[in-house]
């Protein structure tokens, strides 16, 4: 727990609650030896000022309610009581202009004050939705970079449980602009980060502190301008890249006097994740009925430039009615699309080889890279068989180590129907056995005695022939509606090929491929016909 | 419908991408994944993009699997017959 209390307090040395703190607050700023206004605990929304009299904290009402009125003795018991906490308590309530940075840190501890001062200031948008991760402090004021935002949207109607809220913003909107930057870097680097993490909705997800804070100012727009429902919408939805991307996009249009650079800075590398976002916004503008298309958004192309996220962002601020259902709409789109794009790109990364970027050609891949894996675990599976391994064009380049030799022989055109046509028309019934994997069918037998011949030759092409004597004893067999038509014409026999690839396929391995039940029910009826 | 679409053609000049298409190709996806079906049957005919990217992402490692435990299954067995014979010369080309 870290507080600031002024070095004065040292330098009066103090009692030995004084010390507690001195150790807390060795490195902070000192603050001038005028009153350290300090909110006790007594659920007073006043602004009291602790100052040093006499030896003892002593509060007094801030001269706003009071004009200076009576003064409260706070026992040092009390500090010292709380000893760390207060010291932490403290911290937030500063409203000494000079202390610009105190009311920056908040307390760690979350006592009621604070809640009434600060939560309900900052807190409210997100603490509806989804608490912070950590145990939830009141957040912090607003970094100095956020004045310019909140000055922005002031006009926006506040919400209604919120009735101190303009004034204090006010208040605090005026703290914000002194300029004391750069003593509010390291006294509240202690609480920098954990104020920020308080603040942000989904901060466990944007580990840089940047960010962090840049979704604070997500919340803050949140509350200034109930339009900001798609800030806090968008600072709820999933994934680091769209809230940093989110908050970068209201930095660039709500601080345009030049927020930190910080925040400019690393926005423009998060504009680029944010594709799909500027899409949706211009979609909210123009609602269409058949937005609700499934997979209508996937093709959309999402570049769009800042500036038109800046005006359509103006643009929404004044239809807030429609847009706020728009925008629930357009977070479930949007969520919808980041889930089917995250299958995408894990898809992608399952394919061996696959190089294309979009989405329908990454499809086609996929289907034949299913096809070609079902194939082969099923040649596998079934290699006690002795079954060929037989493969169809497109397939080629997935299975490794086959390199030209098989495309070569793939490429073959089919040969006339060889004499081996004949055991060829017993071949359906015999692949019903054949389906069993047992020790005793026909189908290896018979596939066997054409490589005899060829007892010099590659394997390669001992396998190409055993594979074109299958497909010519397929071509007896009624071709059946091809599973891939694209494939038809040139290789008719491959469809029906594939049936018989998938016949050997035993029954129990159901769990495997269950497709195969297809095929064998197809097989019945072919072999019904046949 | 038309506004995206053309939307998308303004935009992306080259790659023209029907929306039916990729539906298309889904469906495709979807009949080569092996349904579970429940107990009283299944409507097999909704298939949302998400569920089935989902499910081939799952099928593909699945069959991986199959795969490796097939290669090394066949490689036992190669192991066990004679490295000259025609089998031989199958099983190593699946391997």
């Amino acid at each position: 727990m870290h507080g600031f209390l002024p070095s004065f307090y040292k330098d009066r040395n103090m009692n030995h609650h004084v010390t507690g703190f001195q150790q807390l607050q060795e490195d902070h700023c000192s603050i001038p030896d005028s009153s350290r206004p300090k909110r006790l605990p007594t659920g007073d929304e006043d602004i009291m000022e602790l100052l040093w009299r006499n030896g003892q904290l002593v509060v007094q009402r801030s001269t706003k309610k009071f004009g200076g009125g009576g003064e409260v003795e706070v026992p040092a018991e009390q500090l010292t009581v709380k000893g760390i906490r207060s010291t932490a308590e403290e911290q937030h309530l500063f409203m000494h202009e000079d202390e610009m940075a105190s009311w920056l840190q908040y307390p760690i501890d979350d006592s009621s004050f604070d809640r009434d001062l600060y939560s309900d200031l900052m807190y409210s948008a997100p603490l509806p939705t989804t608490p912070p991760p950590p145990p939830p402090p009141p957040p912090p004021p607003p970094p100095p970079l956020q004045a310019p935002v909140i000055a922005i949207a002031p006009p926006r109607p506040l919400p209604a449980q919120k009735p101190e809220f303009s004034p204090r913003f006010q208040n605090f909107v005026h703290f914000s602009r002194i300029p004391c930057r750069q003593s509010v870097e390291p006294i509240s680097k202690p609480f920098a980060t954990a104020a920020r993490e308080s603040t942000v909705v989904e901060s466990n997800e944007t580990p840089a502190v940047g960010r962090e804070s840049r979704a604070s100012l997500l919340d803050f727009r949140t509350q200034m301008n109930t339009e900001g429902g798609t800030a806090a919408v968008d600072a709820r939805a999933t994934g680091a890249g769209k809230l940093a991307a989110g908050t970068c996009e209201f930095t660039v249009s709500s601080s345009p006097g030049g927020s930190g650079s910080s925040f400019s800075a690393s926005g423009k590398p998060h504009l680029q994740t944010r594709k799909p976002t500027p899409a949706e916004e211009r979609k909210r503008k123009s609602r269409e009925a058949d937005e609700n298309e499934c997979r209508s958004e996937e093709n959309e192309d999402y570049e769009l430039g800042s500036d038109t996220n800046r005006q359509e962002r103006v643009f929404a601020a004044s239809s807030s009615k429609r847009s706020r259902a728009a925008e629930v709409h357009n977070l479930s789109e949007r969520r919808r699309r980041d889930r089917i794009n995250e299958k995408m790109k894990a898809l992608q990364q399952l394919i061996p080889r696959c190089n294309k970027t979009d989405k329908a050609s990454m499809l086609d891949e996929a289907i034949e890279y299913l096809k070609s894996l079902q194939l082969q675990v099923q040649m596998m599976s079934s290699m006690g068989c002795g079954m060929v391994p037989v493969m169809y064009p497109g397939m080629q380049r997935f299975m490794p180590g086959m390199g030209m030799g098989m495309d070569m022989a793939m490429s073959r055109p089919m040969l006339p129907f060889p004499s081996m046509q004949l055991p060829g028309s017993g071949l359906p019934n015999q692949a019903t056995p054949a389906a069993h994997m047992g020790p005793g069918f026909h189908l290896p037998a018979f596939h066997l005695p054409p490589v005899l011949p060829l007892p010099d030759s590659s394997r390669i092409q001992a396998v190409s022939s055993l594979a074109d004597t299958m497909l010519n004893s397929l071509v007896s067999l009624d071709p059946n509606q091809p599973r891939m038509p694209n494939f038809v014409y040139p290789y008719q026999q491959f469809p029906g090929l594939q049936q018989v690839a998938q016949l050997p396929l035993p029954q129990n391995q159901a769990a495997a491929l269950p497709s195969t039940t297809k095929e064998t029910g197809n097989m019945g009826n072919q072999r019904s016909a046949g | 419908m038309s506004s995206r679409r053309s939307r998308a053609q303004s935009t992306t000049g080259s790659s023209r991408i029907s929306d039916d298409q990729i539906i298309e190709l889904v469906s495709k996806l979807h009949q080569l994944l092996p349904e579970i079906n429940r107990s009283n049957g299944r409507r097999s005919n909704k298939a949302s993009a998400n569920k089935v990217l989902q499910e081939t992402c799952n099928y593909i490692k699945n069959l991986h699997r199959e795969v490796d435990n097939l290669s090394d299954r066949l490689s036992q067995l190669l192991s066990t017959i004679d490295a000259d014979s025609p089998e031989a010369a199958i099983i190593r080309t699946l391997i």
